[in-house]
C-alpha cells in the first residue's frame, strides 16, 4: 500500500494538534521551574561524545537542572571540542577532560553519564558506570550479545542505578500511540508486529594490517578496543559506529536498527520476554514468533512512506503504522477518537532525556529502562544468530538458551579482552 | 597484505550470513583441523585471530591445548578466550586453571575473568588463594570471580576478603558477595542471603556497594525487609534514599504499601512527594486511593500534590476523578495543568459521562476547564453543551467552546464554526473558529465533502480568508481538494498563486504530480514556476512507488526544462534521492 491509495478509512494523521511534551512528572515538581537550585541539579558526564553523543548532549545541556561537568573521549580533538561546548553554554571553563572512563567514573560529584562510544564499549561500559554508581543513558545498540544483555540488566538492578537506552522513540507522542494502541487492545488480538531492520546481514570488523599508532594523547587505540579483542591499529577500524557492533560476529542492520523498531514492537506488546522462534531471512523477511503464535517480522520492504524507522502493529481488528515523519496511518479513524496526537518529526531525543533525567529524581524507571532494553536487545542478537547460522532457532526465556542448539549457545556470549568483565 | 585478504574474505564471509557455520553439523570435525592447523602453522597473527574466533563454533576439547598455548601470547590470548569461553568442555576449565598457574598482570586477569563466567567451582581453591595476590588487580578478578562461582566454598573464601582485604579488594569482595547472595535467595536460602549481604554493610566499603547490600538485604528478607525499606527511604544519605525508592518499586506485598502510604503522612514534603511516586508506580487500589486523596487535599503540599496528580493519569479510576477535577480548578497553574493532563489521559470507563454531567451546571469560572477537557478528550457527547457555550457572552468560554467544537463537531453542523470563522466581528472568536475548523476539517472521514463546504467562501470571500480556507483543504487532502489548490495556482490574483503553488509544492500525495508538470508548461517563468518544478521533483524524490517511476518523472521534468536553470533544479533535486548516482546516470543516458 502506498499514500496514493489511502482511503479516507485510513486516517493520515497530519499533526494539527499542540505540541505536547511527554513526562513522568512535572517539572515544577522536581524543581525546574526556573533555574534548578544546586540540590535539585544533576551533575552529568558524558564518554564518548562524537557526531551522534553531540545531538543528544545538546538534548541534556536544554534542560535547566543539568550541569555539564566532565567528558571523556579517546580522542583529544573530541575531548576539547565538547569542553569547549558545555563551557560555552554553562558560562565558564570548569568541563574536566579526561582520556579514561574510570578517572571520569571515580569523580564523585558526577551522578550521571551519557555513553555515546561505538556500541563495543556500550554494555560493558554501563556496567562499569553502574557499579561506579552513576545513572546511565546510554546509546544503543546496547549490548553485543544475549549474555552481555542479561548481565547489564542483572547489574542494573543489583546497583539500583537508573538506566536509559537511547532508544529515544518511545518517548516520542506518536509512536507511543501507536504501542498504546497494540498494547492496549485497541487493534484488537494482537497478530504481526513489523520492524524495518535495514539490512540483514552479519558484519564483521576483522583484523586489518598494522599501521603506525598515533600517540595515544591524541588517540588512545588500547582504550579504544577496550573489550574487543586485540588488534593492531588501522585507522579504518576506528569507526566507533559499527567498530564490533554485535561482537563482531552477529551484529548488523538487524542490531543497528533493530534496537530502536524491535524496541518499539516489544514495547506494543507490553515489554513481553522477546520471540522465541526465528528463522533465517527469507523473501526479504525474518519472521519470529512469541510463545503465543504473534509474529515479530523484520523486513526491507513494503512500508507506507512515513519516515525512517517505520514500525507497524496488526491486530485482529485493526492497525497501526508509523515512522519518523511524525504521522501515522490507521486502519480506521475510530482508532483516534478521544485522543489528540502531538506530530514531532524526526527524532529528537530530547524528550527521552528528559524521562531519564525525572527517573534520576524519582527513581522511577524510564521508558527506555534495562528491562525494556534487554528484551529489545535478546530479540535483535537472537534474530542475528538465525542469520548467522542459516537456519531457524528456538529461544527459551527461562533459561535464557537456545534450545537444543550448540551452535547457537556458543553465540550466546563473547569474551572480553582482559582486563574488561561485564 | 595476506591478513587483509584475509579479513576481507571474512567480511564477506559475514555478510553472506556465516552460511559455512550451518555446515557445522555435517562435520564439525574437519573444519576444527583445518582451524586447529593454522594454529600449529606460521600464519599471520591475524589468520589465527580469525582461527580463534571461528573455533567458538566449530572448536571442542581438541583444540584446547592449541588455544591454551595463546593465553601467555599478549596479542593473541583475548581472541583464544573467545572459544575457551564457549566450548562446552571440562577440558576448557582446566586449561584455564592450569594457564593461571604461570601468568600474572593482566593476562592472568584475563584467565580468572573467563574462570568466572565459566562458574568452575573447582579453581575455587585457587582463587582463593590469588585473593592474597599482591597485585590488587588480579586479587580483586579472583574476587568477583568466587562471587560468579558463588557457592558456600566460594563465599567462605570471600568473607575474609571482605572483613580485612586491602581497600580494592574488599570493594571487589563486597560486589561478589551480593551477586552470591542474589544466587542464594534464588536458591531459597533467603535468611543465608540476608546475612551475607548485612556483612558487607558492616563493612569498610565504598558507598555504592552499601547501597547494594542493603538492597539485597531488603530483599532477601521479604516483608520482614520492610522496616530496613523504611530506614532507607528517612535516610540522610541520598544514596540509600534511591535505594529505598528503588527497592519500594520492588518488594512485593502490602506491607509495603502500608509502610509506603505511613510515610507519605509523615515525611517531609520533597520527600513524600518521591515516596508518591514509588506508590504510584507499584499501583493497585491503596495507592490509587492514597494518591486520589492527596490531589484532591488543598492542605496537602504542593509537591505532593503534583506528583499524584500527575500519576493519576496512568493510574486513575472514576473514584479518582472528583480530586482531579477540584485540582483541575487549582489557583495554581502547575498543578491544574497536571491535573487537566492527568484527566485527558484517563482510560477508565465513564469519565466522559461525568464531565459531560457537569458541563450542564457549570457557570462561566468553570466552564473553560471542563471544554478543555472535552476538547482533549474529544468527547462528542459534549457537543450540545459546546454549541451553547459557543453562544456565551464570555469570551474565554467562546474560545474554549470554539476549540471543543473543533474537536467535536459533526459534518452536519460544521457549518456552525465556518459562520463564526467568516462572520465574526470578534477577531479573537474568528481566528479561534478558523482554527477550530482547521481541526474539525482535517479528522472529517469525507475529505471531499469538507471541500465542497468551503469551496463557496474560496471562490467569493475575501482574498485572506480565501487563503485561510486554501490552507485547510491543503491540510484535507483529496482529489477535490487538489483541484480547488490547482484552480487557486492558475488564478489570475498573485497571493491566490502564491497559495496555490505553496500548498501544491508541499502535497502529501503523489496525484499532485501531473498537475504541477501541468503548471511547469503553463506558467510564465518565475517563482511560481519553479515552485511547481520544484513540488514536481520532490513527489519524484518522496513519493515514487520506485526507482524506475523516479527515473522517469526526472527525465520527464528534464523534457520540460526552458533552459539551463531548470536543468540545475532537476539536477540539484535528483542529488537528494535514494541512489542519487544512478538515478543521475540513468536521466542522463536519456537520448
Amino acid at each position: 500500500m502506498t499514500v496514493r491509495s489511502l482511503s479516507r478509512r485510513h486516517f493520515l494523521a497530519a499533526g494539527s494538534a499542540a505540541a505536547i511534551a511527554p513526562v513522568v512528572i512535572p517539572g515544577s515538581a522536581l524543581g525546574l521551574d526556573g533555574a534548578a537550585a544546586p540540590s535539585e541539579r544533576i551533575v552529568v558526564g558524558g564518554i564518548g561524545i562524537g557526531r551522534r553523543g553531540g545531538h543528544v548532549l545538546g538534548s541534556f545541556l536544554e534542560q535547566p537542572d543539568v550541569r555539564f561537568a566532565a567528558v571523556c573521549d579517546i580522542k583529544e580533538a573530541r575531548r576539547t571540542a565538547v569542553k569547549k561546548m558545555a563551557d560555552t553554554k554553562h558560562g565558564d571553563d570548569r568541563c574536566t577532560m579526561h582520556r579514561d572512563f574510570r578517572e571520569l567514573l571515580d569523580l564523585q560529584h558526577i551522578d550521571a553519564v551519557l555513553i555515546a562510544t561505538g556500541p563495543n564499549w556500550h554494555g560493558t561500559m554501563s556496567a562499569h558506570a553502574a557499579r561506579a554508581g552513576k545513572d546511565i543513558y546510554c546509546e544503543k545498540p546496547c549490548t553485543k550479545t544475549i549474555a552481555q544483555s542479561l548481565a547489564l540488566r542483572d547489574i542494573i538492578r543489583r546497583t539500583g542505578r537508573v538506566f536509559q537506552a537511547g532508544t529515544q522513540r518511545r518517548n516520542l507522542p506518536h509512536f507511543a500511540f501507536a504501542c498504546e494502541l497494540a498494547r492496549t487492545g485497541r487493534l484488537g488480538e494482537m497478530r504481526r508486529l513489523y520492524a524495518h531492520p535495514a539490512g540483514m546481514q552479519a558484519a564483521m570488523s576483522g583484523w586489518l594490517p598494522a599501521e603506525p599508532a598515533p600517540d595515544p594523547k591524541e588517540v588512545d587505540w588500547e582504550l579504544y578496543l577496550g573489550p574487543a579483542a586485540w588488534r593492531p591499529f588501522n585507522p579504518r577500524l576506528l569507526d566507533g559506529f559499527n567498530f564490533e557492533k554485535g561482537g563482531g560476529l552477529v551484529g548488523g542492520g538487524v542490531l543497528e536498527w533493530g534496537s530502536h523498531c524491535v524496541d518499539l514492537c516489544q514495547w506494543a506488546v507490553n515489554d513481553r520476554p522477546p520471540p522465541v522462534e526465528y528463522a533465517p531471512p527469507r523473501d526479504g523477511q525474518i519472521v519470529a514468533r512469541y510463545d503465543d503464535g504473534v509474529e515479530l517480522v523484520f523486513r526491507e520492504q513494503g512500508w507506507i512512506p512515513l519516515g525512517s524507522c517505520p514500525v507497524r502493529f496488526e491486530g485482529e481488528t485493526g492497525w497501526v503504522e508509523t515512522g519518523d515523519s511524525g504521522k501515522f496511518v490507521l486502519s480506521s479513524p475510530d482508532l483516534l477518537a478521544g485522543r489528540k496526537v502531538a506530530k514531532i518529526g524526526g527524532y529528537p531525543a530530547t524528550f527521552h532525556v528528559r524521562d531519564f533525567l525525572d527517573c534520576v529524581k524519582t527513581r522511577a524507571k524510564p521508558k527506555g529502562n534495562e528491562e525494556a532494553a534487554c528484551n529489545a536487545h535478546i530479540a535483535c542478537h537472537a534474530a542475528n544468530v538465525a542469520i548467522a547460522l542459516g537456519r531457524p532457532v528456538r529461544y527459551d526465556n527461562a533459561t535464557n538458551r537456545f534450545v537444543g542448539d550448540e551452535e547457537a549457545n556458543r553465540l550466546l556470549s563473547e569474551a572480553c579482552r582482559e582486563p574488561w568483565r561485564m | 597484505m595476506r591478513a587483509f585478504a584475509l579479513t576481507v574474505s571474512l567480511t564477506l564471509f559475514a555478510a553472506l550470513g556465516l552460511r559455512s557455520f550451518a555446515s557445522a553439523k555435517d562435520g564439525a570435525g574437519p573444519k576444527e583441523k583445518e582451524l586447529i592447523a593454522v594454529l600449529r602453522s606460521d600464519a599471520p597473527e591475524a589468520d589465527k585471530a580469525m582461527a580463534c574466533k571461528r573455533l567458538a563454533i566449530h572448536g571442542s576439547a581438541d583444540a584446547v591445548p592449541d588455544l591454551a598455548k595463546l593465553l601467555g601470547n599478549e596479542r593473541l590470548a583475548s581472541w583464544a578466550r573467545i572459544p575457551l569461553e564457549s566450548i562446552p568442555d571440562a577440558a576448557c576449565d582446566q586449561a584455564l586453571r592450569d594457564a593461571a598457574g604461570g601468568l600474572q598482570g593482566t593476562l592472568l586477569v584475563g584467565v580468572i575473568n573467563s574462570l568466572g563466567v565459566r562458574r568452575d567451582a573447582q579453581a575455587v581453591s585457587m582463587l582463593a588463594k590469588l585473593l592474597g595476590d599482591g597485585d590488587a588487580a588480579v586479587a580483586s578478578a579472583a574476587a568477583i570471580a568466587l562471587g560468579l562461582v558463588g557457592d558456600d566454598a566460594a563465599v567462605a573464601a570471600l568473607r575474609p576478603a571482605l572483613a580485612a582485604g586491602p581497600p580494592a579488594v574488599r570493594n571487589a569482595a563486597a560486589e561478589a558477595c551480593v551477586v552470591a547472595a542474589e544466587r542464594l535467595l534464588a536458591a531459597g536460602r533467603g535468611a543465608d542471603a540476608a546475612a551475607l549481604c548485612d556483612a558487607v554493610r558492616r563493612a569498610d566499603v565504598p558507598p555504592q556497594r552499601i547501597a547494594e547490600a542493603t538492597r539485597g538485604a531488603i530483599l532477601a528478607r521479604g516483608s520482614a525487609g520492610v522496616p530496613l525499606l523504611v530506614e532507607q527511604l528517612r535516610s540522610a544519605d541520598r544514596r540509600l534514599v534511591g535505594i529505598g525508592l528503588s527497592v519500594a518499586r520492588e518488594l512485593r506485598g502490602p506491607e509495603v504499601d502500608a509502610a509506603l502510604v505511613a510515610e507519605i503522612g509523615s515525611a517531609a514534603p520533597a520527600r513524600a512527594a518521591l515516596v508518591v511516586t514509588a506508590l504510584a508506580d507499584r499501583g493497585g487500589p491503596v495507592a490509587r486511593k492514597t494518591l486520589a486523596e492527596i490531589t484532591g487535599r488543598r492542605d496537602a503540599a504542593r509537591a505532593m500534590r503534583l506528583a499524584a496528580a500527575e500519576s493519576l493519569g496512568r493510574m486513575g479510576d472514576l473514584e479518582s476523578l472528583p480530586s482531579l477535577l477540584t485540582a483541575a480548578a487549582d489557583d495554581d497553574a502547575d498543578l491544574a495543568a497536571a491535573a487537566r493532563s492527568a484527566i485527558a489521559a484517563m482510560q477508565a470507563a465513564g469519565v466522559n459521562d461525568r464531565i459531560v454531567g457537569r458541563l450542564a451546571a457549570a457557570d462561566a469560572a468553570a466552564l473553560p476547564m471542563l471544554l478543555e477537557l472535552v476538547t482533549r478528550r474529544r468527547i462528542a457527547a459534549a457537543l450540545p453543551n459546546v454549541i451553547e457555550a459557543m453562544k456565551s457572552p464570555e469570551k474565554s468560554v467562546r474560545t474554549a467552546a470554539l476549540a471543543a467544537a473543533g474537536e467535536t463537531v459533526d459534518f452536519g453542523r460544521l457549518h456552525l464554526i465556518i459562520e463564526r470563522a467568516i462572520g465574526s466581528d470578534d477577531a479573537g472568536d474568528s481566528a479561534a473558529a478558523l482554527a477550530a475548523l482547521r481541526t474539525a476539517c482535517v479528522r472529517m472521514p469525507d475529505r471531499d465533502g469538507c471541500t465542497a463546504v468551503l469551496e463557496p467562501v474560496i471562490a467569493t470571500g475575501p482574498v485572506g480568508t480565501r487563503i485561510a480556507m486554501l490552507d485547510i483543504v491543503g491540510e484535507v487532502g483529496g482529489p477535490r481538494a487538489l483541484a480547488a489548490v490547482a484552480a487557486a495556482a492558475r488564478n489570475a490574483d498573485e497571493p491566490l498563486r502564491d497559495a496555490g503553488t505553496r500548498l501544491l509544492g508541499t502535497w502529501m500525495t503523489a496525484d499532485a504530480a501531473p498537475v504541477l508538470l501541468d503548471l511547469t508548461k503553463e506558467l510564465p517563468e518565475g517563482k511560481f514556476r519553479d515552485r511547481a518544478l520544484k513540488g514536481y521533483l520532490r513527489i519524484a524524490r518522496q513519493l515514487a512507488a520506485n526507482e524506475a517511476e523516479r527515473i522517469a518523472m526526472c527525465r520527464t521534468a528534464l523534457a520540460t526544462a526552458r533552459g539551463d536553470g531548470d536543468r540545475a533544479i532537476v539536477f540539484e533535486a535528483i542529488e537528494g534521492m535514494p541512489n542519487a548516482a544512478a538515478v543521475q546516470k540513468a536521466v542522463e543516458a536519456t537520448p
